[in-house]
C-alpha cells in the first residue's frame, strides 16, 4: 500500500502545490481546506505524513497539532507546519516534525518531505509526543 | 431720653458748630430745668407755707422772671436750631451776663462776692464761641461793673476784678484752643482712619474680584477642556471633575465628585488596569503599566500629575484622560488593514512561483529551451514583485514602530549555505565569482532573527550582484572582536560616490536614477536593512570609492538573548 499523506490548508493554490509536492514522492494525499473537516478526516486515517497550515477555519492548526500529539494511533505521523508566522513557528517547533516559514517553494516541500520520510520517527519526537 | 437727644442734636456739616451748638442747647436744658425747678419750689412754698412767702410782690418777680427767662430761653433755642449758632450764643452769654448784673446788689455785684458770676460766661464764650471770645466777654463784664461801680456807687472800678477776668478769659482761651485742637487732630485722625478703612475695602474688593476672575477664567478652561479632568485628594477621592469627563464616562459631574477611584471605575475597567489607576490617584505612579487602557468602551490615554499646595506638600493628583478611541480604532483598523493587505498581496505571488516551480521541475512534464527560460523570466519577475511588496510592507511596519525581531539560536553554517543556494544562481547568470567564507573564530551557534538577517544580506548580497557587471561578490564572516562578530559583503562593482554614500541608507533614494532604471528596485531596501540591523542592535557601515568596489560591514554583537 502507498504511503498516506494529508494536507490540511485553507488557500487552495497552497494545498495544491504542497499536495503535488507529495504526490510526485508516490504518496497517496488527502487534502482538507477546513480544521474540522481535517480532524474528522483523521479519525479514520493514520497519514505517515500531514502538511499542516495553522491559519484555518473552524479548528486553528495549533489544536490540530494538539490532538495528533494526543493521539496515540498518530505516533508516527510526521507532521510538517507551514506558516507564514515567525513567533508561530518558533512556538511551534517542540511539537512539529518540521516547520516551513512560508512562502515555500513546491521544491523545498517536496525536498524536505522526502528527507524527512526517509529515516524512522525519531525516537525523542515520539517520547515527546508521549509525554504531552 | 431720646426726645431729649432729639431736642439737643443739630444738623451741621461742620463738626465744630456741631458740638458748639449742641453745647448751647445742653445748657439751655439746664438753665430751663434749673428755671422749673425754681417755679416749683416757688409755687410749693406758696401752697405749702403760706406763711413763709407773705412777700407777694417778690412771688410774682419770680414767676415774671421765671416765665421771661423760659421764653428767652425758647427764642435762644429756636435761633440756635435754625442755623445761626453764634447768634443764638452770643445773645444767650450777653442775657446771662444781665441777668448776672441784676442778680445781687450793685456793691455785691461790682465789688463783692456775685464778682465771680461773670466768669461763668467769660468760661462759656470760650467753648460757645471762639477761644477768643473769652476775652470779649471778659472786656463786657468789665464793663459792666466799671459801669456800676461809677454810676451807681460812684467808687474806683474794681481792678484787681477786671485783672482776675482777663485771666479766667486767658486760661479759658488758653484751655478751649487746646481743647480744639486736639479735637481737630482727633478729627484728621478719624477721616484718615475713614480714609484707610475706605481704601482697604476698595481693595480687597479689588483683589476679591481679581481671584474671582481668575478662578472664572481656570473654571472656564477646565470646563472647555476637550480632556477629561478629575483631581483626586490623597485618599483617593474625587474633588473636582470637569463636564468633558462626565460625559466620557457617562456619569453626571455631581456623580463623580465624592466618589472614590475604585467606586468610579467599577467593572468598567480591567482588573490591571484597576490596579494600575489606584496607583496613580494615591501618588505611585504607572509602574510599568501602559498610558493607554480601556473604560467601558472607550479607550482612555493617561497622563498625571501630582497637586501641590502651597507649602510644596502634595494635597493629591490631577489626573487628564485623553479620549483614544477613535484613535484606537484607527490603529486597530489600521493594523487589521496592513495584516490583510500582508496576505492578500503575498498570497497570489506565492501561488505564482509555487506554480511556476512546479512547471520548471517538470511535473507537469518536460519543457522546451524556450519555455524553460520564460519560466525562469517569470519567477524572477514574480520574486521582484514579492521582494517590492514585503519592502513596502517592512518599510510601514517599521514607520509604525511595529516590526518586532524574533531572536534564536541558529548555525551560521546553514544561514551562509542557504544564502549561498539563493545567490548563486544569480551570480552566475551574471558571470561573477560568489565567494563565501567563515573565519575560524566565529562561534558556529549565534543568537540573533535568522530570517530578518537573511532578508538583510540577500538585499546587500543582491544589490552587489545587481550593480557589479564583472568580477566577483563575497561574502565573509568574522570576529572583530570578542564581543562582535561581522558580516562583510565585498563587491568589485562601480562603487559608491561619497556623496551617495550621505544619503544612501534614506528611504526611496537611490543612487542614480538612470541605474536604478536599468536594474529595478524600489529604494527601501537599504534603508530597512539599516533599521533592521539597528533593531539588531548591530551597527552598518560601508566604505566605497568610484571604480573600486563597495564594501557594507555589519556588525552585531555575540551576547544576544533568545527569546523564550
Amino acid at each position: 500500500m502507498n504511503k498516506q499523506a494529508m494536507v490540511i490548508e485553507d488557500d487552495y493554490d497552497a494545498s495544491v502545490i504542497f499536495a503535488k509536492a507529495l504526490e510526485v514522492l508516490g504518496l497517496e494525499v488527502q487534502v482538507s481546506h477546513d480544521g474540522a473537516e481535517a480532524l474528522e478526516l483523521l479519525a479514520d486515517v493514520v497519514p505517515d505524513v500531514i502538511v499542516l497550515d495553522l491559519h484555518l477555519p473552524n479548528v486553528v492548526g495549533t489544536q490540530i497539532l494538539q490532538q495528533i500529539r494526543d493521539d496515540e494511533r498518530l505516533m508516527d505521523t510526521r507532521v510538517i507546519v507551514a506558516t507564514a508566522d515567525p513567533r508561530m513557528a518558533d512556538s511551534i517547533k517542540p511539537q512539529a516534525d518540521l516547520v516551513l516559514l512560508k512562502p515555500t517553494t513546491f521544491s523545498q516541500v517536496r525536498d524536505l518531505a522526502s528527507k524527512l520520510l526517509s529515516v524512522p520517527r525519531s525516537q525523542s519526537k515520539r517520547q515527546e509526543a508521549f509525554d504531552r | 431720653m431720646e426726645v431729649l437727644n432729639r431736642l439737643i442734636d443739630v444738623r451741621s456739616t461742620d463738626p465744630e458748630d456741631a458740638r458748639r451748638r449742641k453745647l448751647l442747647n445742653l445748657l439751655l436744658m439746664g438753665v430751663a430745668g434749673i428755671t422749673l425747678v425754681a417755679l416749683l419750689v416757688t409755687t410749693l412754698a406758696v401752697v405749702f407755707m403760706p406763711g413763709a412767702m407773705d412777700d407777694a410782690e417778690g412771688v410774682t418777680l419770680i414767676y415774671g422772671g421765671s416765665l421771661a427767662m423760659l421764653l428767652s430761653l425758647v427764642v435762644i433755642y429756636l435761633i440756635n436750631r435754625s442755623g445761626m449758632g453764634a447768634v443764638a450764643s452770643s445773645v444767650f452769654l450777653v442775657a446771662l451776663t444781665v441777668i448776672f448784673a441784676f442778680s445781687d446788689s450793685a456793691s455785691q455785684v461790682a465789688e463783692g462776692r456775685s464778682l465771680f458770676l461773670f466768669t461763668i460766661p467769660i468760661i462759656m464764650a470760650s467753648v460757645l464761641l471762639q477761644p477768643f471770645a473769652s476775652f470779649i466777654l471778659a472786656t463786657l463784664c468789665s464793663a459792666v461793673i466799671s459801669t456800676i461801680s461809677m454810676t451807681l456807687l460812684d467808687a474806683v472800678p474794681t481792678i484787681p476784678a477786671i485783672l482776675g477776668f482777663y485771666i479766667v478769659a486767658l486760661v479759658s482761651w488758653m484751655s478751649a484752643r487746646s481743647l480744639e485742637r486736639a479735637l481737630s487732630d482727633l478729627h484728621v485722625i478719624n477721616r484718615e482712619l475713614d480714609q484707610r478703612v475706605i481704601d482697604r475695602t476698595h481693595d480687597l474688593a479689588e483683589a476679591l474680584s481679581r481671584v474671582q476672575t481668575e478662578s472664572n477664567k481656570n473654571q472656564a478652561i477646565l470646563e472647555s477642556i476637550a480632556d477629561g479632568v478629575i483631581v483626586f485628594d490623597q485618599s483617593g477621592k474625587a474633588i473636582v471633575a470637569n463636564p468633558s469627563i462626565a460625559m466620557l464616562i457617562d456619569r453626571t459631574q455631581d456623580e463623580i465628585t465624592g466618589c472614590d477611584i475604585e467606586a468610579l471605575m467599577g467593572n468598567e475597567v480591567s482588573p490591571e488596569n484597576r490596579e494600575m489607576l489606584s496607583g496613580v490617584v494615591r501618588g505611585k505612579g504607572m509602574g510599568d503599566y501602559g498610558t493607554k487602557f480601556e473604560w467601558g468602551s472607550k479607550t482612555f490615554s493617561l497622563s498625571f500629575a501630582t497637586v501641590q499646595g502651597s507649602a510644596s506638600e502634595s494635597i493629591g493628583t490631577v489626573v487628564v484622560f485623553r479620549d483614544f478611541t477613535r484613535e484606537a480604532e484607527l490603529d486597530r483598523m489600521k493594523d487589521a488593514f496592513m495584516s490583510m493587505a500582508s496576505h492578500e498581496l503575498r498570497t497570489p505571488l506565492n501561488a505564482i512561483l509555487g506554480y511556476s516551480d512546479m512547471l520548471k521541475e517538470g511535473v507537469y512534464g518536460a519543457m522546451s529551451a524556450e519555455q524553460s527560460s520564460t519560466l525562469d523570466r517569470i519567477i524572477a519577475n514574480t520574486r521582484r514583485m514579492l521582494n517590492l511588496v514585503n519592502n513596502l510592507l517592512d518599510q510601514a511596519q517599521m514607520q509604525a514602530g511595529k516590526l518586532t525581531m524574533h531572536m534564536s539560536s541558529f548555525s551560521v553554517g546553514s544561514l551562509v549555505d542557504e544564502l549561498q543556494s539563493i545567490m548563486f544562481i544569480l551570480a552566475e547568470q551574471k558571470g561573477l565569482q560568489l565567494d563565501c567564507s567563515i573565519a575560524e573564530d566565529v562561534p558556529p551557534q549565534v543568537v540573533s532573527d535568522p530570517q530578518r538577517l537573511q532578508q538583510v544580506l540577500v538585499n546587500l548580497m543582491g544589490n552587489a550582484i545587481k550593480f557589479t557587471d564583472q568580477g566577483s561578490v563575497s561574502l565573509n564572516i568574522k570576529c572583530p572582536d570578542q564581543e562582535h562578530w561581522a558580516l562583510e559583503v565585498v563587491d568589485t562593482g562601480p562603487g559608491i560616490s561619497e556623496d551617495a554614500q550621505t544619503y544612501i541608507f534614506e528611504p526611496f533614494r537611490q543612487v542614480d536614477d538612470s541605474q536604478a532604471r536599468r536594474h529595478g528596485g524600489s529604494g527601501l531596501g537599504l534603508s530597512i536593512v539599516k533599521q533592521i540591523v539597528s533593531l539588531l542592535n548591530g551597527q552598518i557601515s560601508l566604505s566605497s570609492r568610484v571604480g573600486q568596489g563597495s564594501r557594507f560591514l555589519v556588525t552585531l554583537p555575540l551576547t544576544g538573548t533568545e527569546e523564550s
